[in-house]
């Protein structure tokens, strides 16, 4: 029988917060919840408050000397979470900026164990804590008494169990701060803007007792409030189904003679790399790998970065997505980070409960990301392919390639080697024309067509032809016809 | 716009301050209404923030009410809710409650422009029910 104490830990509701905090939040745990100003503490403060608080676990909203009070509830009731309903039930509103202006602590913790001894609230936020600090330093022995004060409000709150927020404005972590060692839980809210696009980052750098997610994960703030979106590989519940699609029949891609190609179809499970320079192609082979799906009864998720899918160009897909059978995945916010696009595309793939996931194009990916995240692309990239694949669905990705005839190459990023399967697409000039050619450049333990086949594309789709045996030198770009054997020379032979 | 919000307030301004009400009743019945204000605005909003907030309502109330032009000048951070009162007293019947009506309309409507009716409803319900339920005021003892 165990004799340690069990610290239950409380669902925050704040989408994602609860994956990076290690499990949710320690009940009556003192954390501090910092960073710059507009960096959304407020805003996570009341969306943890609206969420968490009960009329039986109500919650007390100390505001201080910080935001005026009035400004606060007239912009935090522009989000989804505010609730009126919950005020002076669940929620409680106290204001001390009256006892705060003359920096007496002593009177300030006196009035806040009142109103907690009131109460009872199984919450307590004090916002600003900052201000607190900065009403008492023009105290004499500020700082011992600082120190006093928050030893003796944590007490205070622990004792009366109530789960504790203090919100304060910090420009540094690494300062010597008395709260920051008598926290239990430090949650450090970050932004940085680069050119147009601004990040948000939240940092859990301390929580007692438990394992948080080490590291900066970005977090997004919208009419519903913040949404944190821990890693791709933590976003990923399960891997049972990855095993499973592994057993599964391959899956047909949608255009004769491919599954030949690929040896009798695209494992399950597999992601799979279209490359090619642009209006080769890549687009339809994509939309007829989903049209396929659907037709078997597999519903599928479309990540649209190039192009818009309700265009006739992409007819395909429009009417796939119309007709609910496959999930579209767009956002054309300039800061975009990895997580938040695997974060999207899972959300959709529960929804749907797809199978086949379709990224338009990787390039396209690349330019929607927050310059911030684009030194990093191909690491995240691997972490997103690796976590897509672990839910068990197959992905098509496709990648423009300029059409270099000097070398042979798969991928503008150096991508290839973390997808399974590689289909890539070229222009060859024939007797003044422009032919479009195919191969499958690998398929991860399988074996797979070898051919460069000539193919075509009409209304219909893509049509595969045969290969072009009577040419030679086809990846320079401009092959020529093969010439017979000289008769003469293989008699002198 | 919220209806409850509008029915409490009309209801409580028909109530006390309706024809046949003395100056004096009328300017203890907005009186007490700044005071429940007070009361249950500044634990949310601080009593500076109450403060403001009346000084508003007296200003734009005293574009139509010149006598109320003296009540906003002074001290902002400080209501004299007193000498309003002793204000409204020295008025007609008729002007004191057009004065005070439109002082407690405009303060309701100000703080619902500011935070919404659902939440104004929420703050300030107990000032207009209690007020309403309340004893009639007196004229003061000579």
């Amino acid at each position: 029988m165990t004799t340690q104490v069990t610290i239950h830990r409380l669902p925050t509701g704040v989408p994602g917060l609860d994956d990076i905090l290690g499990g949710g939040l320690p009940e009556f745990s003192f954390n501090l919840i910092a960073g710059q100003p507009g960096c959304g503490k407020t805003t996570l403060a009341h969306q943890l408050m609206f969420a968490m608080a009960t009329p039986e676990r109500p919650a007390i909203y100390f505001t201080v000397l910080g935001e005026p009070p009035l400004k606060m509830l007239r912009y935090q009731q522009q989000f989804d979470f505010f609730d009126s309903e919950a005020i002076d039930s669940s929620v409680r509103f106290v204001n001390l900026s009256d006892d705060a202006v003359a920096g007496d602590l002593e009177r300030l913790l006196k009035r806040m164990g009142d109103e907690v001894m009131q109460h009872s609230p199984a919450f307590v936020f004090v916002d600003s804590f900052r201000s607190i600090v900065r009403g008492s330093e023009a105290q004499v022995g500020a700082q011992g008494d600082l120190q006093q004060f928050l030893q003796q409000l944590a007490m205070l709150m622990t004792s009366w169990q109530a789960t504790t927020f203090l919100i304060g404005q910090y420009a540094c972590e690494t300062d010597a701060n008395p709260v920051f060692t008598v926290a239990d839980g430090l949650i450090w809210l970050h932004q940085s803007v680069e050119r147009n696009s601004m990040v948000r980052k939240v940092e859990v750098m301390k929580m007692r007792g438990q394992p948080s997610l080490p590291g900066l994960h970005t977090f997004r703030i919208a009419s519903a409030g913040v949404s944190v979106f821990p890693p791709a590989s933590v976003a990923v519940a399960t891997k049972a189904d990855a095993a499973l699609a592994a057993l599964a029949p391959r899956l047909p891609m949608g255009v004769p003679g491919l599954d030949d190609m690929l040896g009798g179809g695209l494992p399950r499970g597999y992601s799979l790399l279209v490359a090619g320079p642009s209006g080769s192609g890549k687009s339809i082979l994509a939309a007829a790998f989903l049209s396929e799906g659907v037709r078997n009864g597999e519903h599928g998720v479309i990540a649209a970065f190039e192009q818009n899918p309700h265009r006739s160009r992409n007819r395909v897909v429009a009417d796939l997505i119309t007709a609910g059978h496959v999930g579209l995945v767009e956002n054309r916010a300039a800061d975009l980070s990895i997580d938040e696009i695997v974060f999207m595309l899972l959300r959709e793939i529960q929804r749907l409960g797809a199978r086949r996931v379709v990224i338009d194009s990787l390039s396209g990916f690349e330019l929607a990301l927050a310059p911030t995240f684009r030194e990093d692309f191909r690491e995240s990239l691997s972490n997103m392919v690796t976590a897509l694949a672990s839910t068990g669905v197959t992905v098509l990705m496709t990648s423009e390639l300029e059409d270099r005839y000097t070398d042979l190459r798969f991928s503008p990023y150096g991508t290839a080697f973390m997808t399974d399967a590689i289909i890539v697409q070229r222009y060859i000039e024939v007797e003044s024309r422009l032919l479009r050619v195919m191969a499958v450049v690998k398929v991860r333990a399988s074996a797979h067509s070898d051919q460069l086949r000539e193919f075509s594309i009409d209304a219909d789709g893509i049509h595969i032809g045969t290969m072009l045996s009577g040419q030679e030198g086809l990846l320079g770009g401009q092959p020529m016809k093969k010439r017979s054997p000289d008769p003469d020379s293989a008699r002198s032979a | 716009m919220n209806q409850p919000s509008i029915d409490l307030i009309a209801s409580f301004l028909s109530d006390h301050t309706r024809p046949g009400a003395s100056s004096s009743q009328i300017a203890g019945s907005v009186a007490a209404a700044c005071r429940g204000i007070e009361a249950a605005l500044a634990p949310v909003i601080g009593r500076r923030g109450v403060a403001a907030l009346l000084g508003r309502s007296l200003y734009l109330t005293a574009r139509k009410h010149r006598w109320i032009e003296g009540m906003t000048e002074g001290n902002q951070s400080d209501i004299d809710i007193e000498g309003f009162e002793s204000s409204i007293a020295r008025q007609t019947s008729a002007d004191a409650a057009a004065g005070g009506q439109l002082f407690l309309s405009t303060f309701n409507n100000l703080l619902m422009s500011l935070i919404g009716p659902p939440l104004s409803r929420r703050f300030l319900r107990p000032v207009w029910t209690s007020s309403l339920s309340g004893t009639t005021p007196q004229d003061p003892t000579p």
